[in-house]
């Protein structure tokens, strides 16, 4: 490297000044960059038809509270990105179970209910269907659960209460899902 | 069946010499790089940065220059230039001399092998 430290301080410096340089041009890219995503995101709170925009939305689902609690983020306030969100997702989807439209925000009650598994909103073809599916080892057609399917053949069934039926165990050469009981 | 990627001219060698000849300064960068140092700095800059409000302005000149071109017309080279020489200039003193003492001290220790 440099032998005496006279001859080295100029390129020395030059190189300090021209790291710097390297540093900042850093710094400037990365606001650069952050700028130019809240532009193109439309986060600029200041832009007037950003605020209509806000101003409209927040009326129309949480009214009263146009800039929401900020650095909150539950529902009915407003998130990160300043946006003033409804209490109850709004989008439909399709519950991929039942194959029936469903609000966002219900959708995890509508799925507990819909698959049957923990709550106390059951429908018929419950403990004994899915305690009999899993015995169901006959080869027959895919036990497919489907609570809101008939059951043709389910008139034994159908009166059955909510509580342990024969599907203790026993598979009595009847199984307990709605398909055509198989031959003995 | 000719295939470009099977019959493209070989690679020129010349690619191989310089690599054999780093500059002194390249040698520096590099270990800049590797002892973590330059990253070190470069959030020590943008720390201090922020705390001088430099980041800030420049954030209300890419704020105004968005509105007047319109948001969606925006890149972000066009902002890069809108900020880069107010920026540079605008850099407070004191920031620019404790980094640049860093580096000149890292240049220094790094110097005594």
């Amino acid at each position: 490297m440099s032998s005496s430290n006279d001859a080295a301080v100029s390129p020395r410096s030059q190189f300090a000044l021209a790291c710097f340089e390297e540093l900042l041009e850093s710094a400037v890219a990365d606001v650069a960059s952050e700028c130019h995503r809240i532009a193109r995101l439309g986060l600029d709170r200041g832009v007037d038809a950003e605020e209509e925009e806000l101003c409209a939305w927040a009326a129309r689902d949480h009214p009263g509270a146009v800039d929401g609690g900020g650095g909150g983020g539950n529902k009915g306030a407003v998130d990160v990105f300043g946006q003033v969100l409804p209490a109850v997702a709004a989008d439909v989807v399709e519950c991929m179970n039942c194959g029936r439209p469903v609000a966002a925000g219900r959708f995890a009650p509508h799925l507990e209910k819909c698959m049957g598994k923990g709550r106390k909103a059951r429908t018929k073809t419950t403990r004994s269907s899915t305690a009999g599916r899993t015995r169901n080892n006959n080869g027959s057609a895919a036990s497919s659960y489907s609570p809101y399917s008939t059951n043709p053949a389910g008139a034994d069934r159908a009166s059955l209460p909510n509580g342990i039926t024969d599907g203790g165990g026993s598979c009595t050469g009847e199984e307990h899902s709605n398909h055509v009981l198989q031959e003995p | 069946m000719e295939r470009a990627s099977i019959n493209r001219p070989p690679t020129p060698n010349q690619e191989d010499e310089p690599q054999k000849e780093l500059s002194l300064r390249e040698i520096i960068d590099v270990k800049l790089v590797e002892s973590g140092e330059k990253e070190k700095l470069v959030e020590l800059l943008r720390e201090r940065l922020v705390e001088c409000g430099w980041r800030d302005e420049m954030k209300a000149l890419c704020r105004a220059y968005a509105r007047k071109k319109g948001r969606s017309n925006v890149t972000v080279d066009d902002l890069i230039h809108v900020i880069t020489p107010k920026g540079r200039a605008s850099v407070p003193d004191s920031v620019k001399a404790e980094l640049l003492q860093r580096i000149r001290s890292f240049l220094l220790s790094s110097s005594l092998r």
